[in-house]
């Protein structure tokens, strides 16, 4: 009888597998990697406006707003006033996880996270503080989407991510956004400052911190 | 085989969007996959379905690959993980569903290995009888090594734990098998 090893070895040459299906041609045309809007923005418009009760001046340009910016899972409305918003007191990042385990769909930066959660759908990465964030990426896919209320006149700049569409917001905002679950994120509203927004595929991104628009910019290309 | 640089090449075209570069990686590494799919869930169906799972996965994952780093490694995690969890979902453990060819060369495999007639009928079924005995843990180890001819970096991407754990696991069900092959 042969040594063990020789023997394990000379077995793995006998095994009979089945054999091997034509994976590629399978697969050819399940390889974009974007896919179609499924959700009409009606009714992300509808779910704001009951979770928030506030009194909306929408704008009728707003479609052509969405179209310009290119962000199908973002609306961004103008509103006269900003609705009450208290200064982050906790942030509800979800569960803690290491970037080992981050959902395969998720972008990472060249410059690592210090800290990464992971909250249902959504994917949180924080640089500094997890309380006090340095830098925030949170990163949600599927039929999520987020409403920015935009106080009348603030800029919003279309801006382009390695080709993807984004935008760039400079001025405060209140952010809402669904999860994969249907739950409206309420607890996570917050007053956020410098944003930037934007869309690789089915994944939608959302870049805060007291950042240039270059220096985001960076950021998420190096991610993309 | 695979020629590491040619493959650097194709992950880098594939990174940018080319769905045709990302097509010639998937028949490189099919084969790999397939197999590794097999040996955790069990069944050709859902070892197919797993693999193409995966593949497609680990496409839409490419921005996060790290350029210059092994690809296969990294696929066969990816391909290993959408099998454990059909498995998962399924609620069942997994046989080791592998059979020694009846005859020598009748797959039309490799040729037979100097030490190739060594190993006898009875006593291959004797030793593939041990591996099916062991736990699937350390069956899974053993199979990856012996049967894929995984390296240990890989096996430790497919079982999701680290390569110290593939060796002590190894040499643990190396032990358990000397005791009921010998």
């Amino acid at each position: 009888m042969p040594e063990l090893d020789v023997a394990l070895r000379e077995l793995g040459r006998q095994v009979e597998f089945p054999p091997t299906p034509d994976v590629a041609s399978a697969i050819r045309g399940r390889l974009e990697r974007r896919r179609p809007w499924r959700r009409p923005l009606v009714i992300a418009l509808a779910v704001l406006v009951v979770a928030i009760g506030a009194v909306l001046a929408v704008p009728p340009a707003r479609t052509a707003i969405l179209d310009w910016l290119g962000l199908r899972h973002v609306s961004i409305v103008r509103v006269d006033k900003l609705p009450p918003t208290d200064p982050i007191v906790h942030l509800d990042l979800g569960r803690e996880t290491s970037l080992a385990r981050v959902p395969l769909w998720a972008l990472v930066p060249d410059d690592k996270p210090d800290r990464v959660f992971v909250d249902g759908g959504t994917v949180n990465l924080v640089w500094g503080d997890p309380q006090k964030p340095r830098l925030l990426l949170t990163e949600f896919r599927g039929e999520a989407f987020i409403e920015k209320l935009v106080e009348p006149n603030d800029d919003v700049e279309a801006v382009k991510v390695n080709g993807r569409p984004g935008a760039w917001l400079e001025q405060p905002h209140v952010v809402m956004f669904k999860d994969l679950r249907g739950r409206i994120r309420d607890e996570s509203a917050r007053l956020a400052g410098k944003t930037l927004l934007w869309q690789h595929g089915d994944v939608t991104l959302r870049l805060e911190g007291d950042l240039t628009k270059e220096e985001a910019l960076r950021i998420a290309r190096s991610a993309d | 085989m695979s020629r590491p640089r040619e493959e650097s090449e194709l992950v880098e075209r594939a990174r940018r969007g080319d769905e045709s570069a990302y097509e010639e990686l998937v028949r490189a590494h099919q084969g790999i996959a397939f197999r590794t799919a097999y040996l955790v869930v069990g069944s050709a169906a859902e070892a197919e379905e797993a693999a193409q799972e995966g593949f497609v996965k680990a496409y839409r994952a490419l921005g996060r690959f790290r350029p210059g780093s092994p690809f296969r490694p990294w696929l066969l995690q990816i391909v290993a993980n959408e099998a454990r969890n059909r498995r998962r979902s399924e609620g069942r453990r997994a046989a080791l569903a592998v059979r020694a060819a009846a005859e020598e060369g009748s797959s039309g495999g490799a040729a037979p290995s100097p030490e190739g007639a060594l190993l006898a009928g009875e006593e291959r079924e004797q030793l593939l009888e041990a591996i099916n005995g062991l736990r699937e843990e350390e069956r899974l180890v053993i199979a990856c090594r012996y049967f894929l001819d995984l390296s240990e970096e890989e096996t430790a991407a497919v079982l999701d734990v680290r390569v110290g754990t593939v060796k002590s696991r190894t040499s643990r069900a190396l032990d358990h098998l000397r005791e009921s092959y010998a």
